[in-house]
């Protein structure tokens, strides 16, 4: 480096007060303006995650969220370069200094979470399409899905309700999210275990979907295959009219 | 040459500017950040601009005047960006925003000494070196000096001079700055390599108070910076200049007006170069 001590401790100083609004003197500095800069620093950031995280941001209350995001942006150093990223480091921050159980906010994690997947699945790069035709036989063949998904679990189900009355429905609740194609927009569906099931195993690959029944009657005891068939094929078809579900591996 | 005039493109306008009917710029400017490594509906949006556009890009997190080494994966990134949209410009700004590896995703001041001219002119050749391409550096508008040990021009020019890149002349930032730390304008912009200009920014700001104007993007263009900008037209090779508007977005007509009125100037001044060159 280059750079003199000094003038490395210049923009230190200016930097950390961008960061923590700590008042600093600064040589040759005209003071009464250096304000300015913690503001539109702090107004990006800000704005950023009350666009991430619209839900979260109308259900903490904003003497809580305010700590938490002047918090996060006074101790946490942002390391990605693409603003739009920045929420993720926040959701990570949050859940590490357990602010939910500070604030009693016991569904916090679970809705950043929730509402940081949204962004990443509508901006992430796009993963290449499976070969795949479109057909909705499935049974004796494998299953072709939008690669472009995730599947997760929350304790919470604040994807269905407001997060007070989630607070009331801690379960295992899991959820599928996935980008459509054309529109691009991100579309979720709350699963039960026998339809999570069934999913991963379609995520796996190797298993024809009557193999996969098979399992499903084994590991769930039930009896009635005809009627799994019949309510497993209309669960696909819904999941292929909302663009998730795409035919078979040709 | 007919004058190239471009706007940086926002997604609050990316619907109305699709259509295609309201404005007409000869090209586009986008910061990469917002545009690399993504995938879903923006993408799309992008291939379709640069099916129809030249794009230029505008950096943000670059961060040129860090104390720290060069993000290099970063780097690597906004190369692949500048080699598939076959980005003929790509500029990022004479300041920092991000020290000890903490990104502020805004532009901060860099001292203006003689060390910093240093370590900045060598940042610059390792990302020209790396990107096989001059990078235009562009003067950025600032609300305070920080430890001065220099005049900004002389910042300036030292830089350009020592790190061999081009300057991206943001007039509406010197009228600023101007403005807010009093000196003349015309002087200023006198005293920089105008040789060595590849680029220029126009823009529109907010006085917020008796001495002090911030560069919002968020304005018109004033009449004050349109008689800056002929000034400089008059002075400089011809160029690609590009208007930025960030925030309070008007009827896209409205710029479209802003993208004429700068290509009068522009066409008033080219017409005069050739003429006095002979090669009418
Ligand atoms: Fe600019």
């Amino acid at each position: 480096m280059l750079l003199k001590t000094e003038t490395y401790q210049h923009q230190k100083t200016l930097a950390e007060y961008c960061r923590n609004g700590k008042e600093i003197t600064l040589p040759g500095a005209i003071t009464e303006r250096l304000p300015h800069y913690r503001r539109l620093v702090f107004n990006i950031v800000n704005d950023s995650l009350e666009s991430a995280f619209p839900i979260a941001f109308k259900y903490v209350e904003r003497v809580h969220w305010n700590e938490m995001v002047v918090d996060f942006f006074s101790n946490h150093k942002c390391t990605d370069p693409q603003v739009w990223r920045m929420p993720f480091e926040f959701y990570g921050y949050v859940v590490e200094k357990e602010f939910h159980e500070k604030y009693s906010l016991p569904w916090l994690n679970d809705l950043l979470y929730f509402e940081w997947l949204e962004v990443e699945l509508y901006m992430m790069e796009d993963i290449q399409y499976p070969l795949y035709k479109d057909s909705e036989n499935w049974l004796g063949k494998l299953v072709a899905v939008n690669p472009e998904h995730k599947l997760i679990k929350l304790k919470y189900p604040i994807h269905k309700m407001n997060p007070k009355k989630a607070k009331e429905n801690k379960g295992d609740h899991f959820l599928l999210l996935f980008r459509q194609k054309d529109s691009g927009k991100v579309q979720f569906v709350g699963l039960s275990t026998l339809y999570v099931f069934i999913l991963e195993n379609i995520f796996i690959g190797t298993k024809k979907l009557d193999e996969i029944l098979n399992d499903v009657l084994y590991f769930f005891g039930i009896n009635d295959m005809e009627l799994l068939q019949k309510n497993t094929h209309s669960f696909l078809t819904d999941l292929k009219s909302k663009g998730f579900v795409l035919g078979i591996y040709k | 040459m007919q004058p190239q005039v471009g706007i940086g493109f926002r997604k609050e306008f990316a619907a109305e500017f699709m259509e295609g009917q309201s404005i007409k710029p000869d090209f586009i400017e986008l910061a990469p950040e917002n545009w690399m490594k993504i995938g879903g509906y923006w993408k799309k949006v992008l291939n379709e601009l640069a099916g129809q556009y030249p794009i230029t890009s505008h950096g943000l997190s670059l961060s040129i005047g860090s104390p720290e080494g060069l993000d290099m994966e970063f780097l690597k990134e906004v190369k692949k960006f500048l080699i598939e949209y076959d980005v003929k410009v790509y500029s990022e700004h004479l300041s920092f925003s991000k020290c000890d590896n903490a990104h502020l995703y805004d532009l901060l001041p860099i001292p203006f000494t003689e060390d910093a001219v240093n370590h900045v002119s060598e940042r610059i050749r390792q990302a020209q070196d790396f990107l096989g391409r001059q990078i235009a550096i562009e003067n950025v508008s600032y609300y305070t000096p920080v430890a001065a040990e220099m005049a900004e021009a002389e910042f300036i020019s030292s830089i350009v001079e020592k790190s061999g890149c081009q300057l991206l002349l943001d007039v509406n930032n010197v009228y600023v700055n101007a403005f807010n730390h009093q000196y003349n304008a015309k002087e200023f912009i006198g005293s920089l390599p105008l040789e060595h200009v590849a680029y220029i920014h126009m823009a529109g700001h907010t006085q917020v108070s008796d001495d002090l104007i911030i560069d919002t993007h968020g304005e018109n263009i004033i009449d004050p910076v349109y008689e800056l900008f002929e000034w400089v037209v008059q002075r400089i090779n011809p160029v690609p200049v590009l208007l930025e508007r960030d925030f309070n977005i008007p009827e896209l007509t409205q710029l479209n007006n802003e993208l004429n009125s700068l290509r009068a100037i522009m066409g008033k001044h080219s017409q005069k170069a050739v003429i006095a060159s002979g090669k009418a």
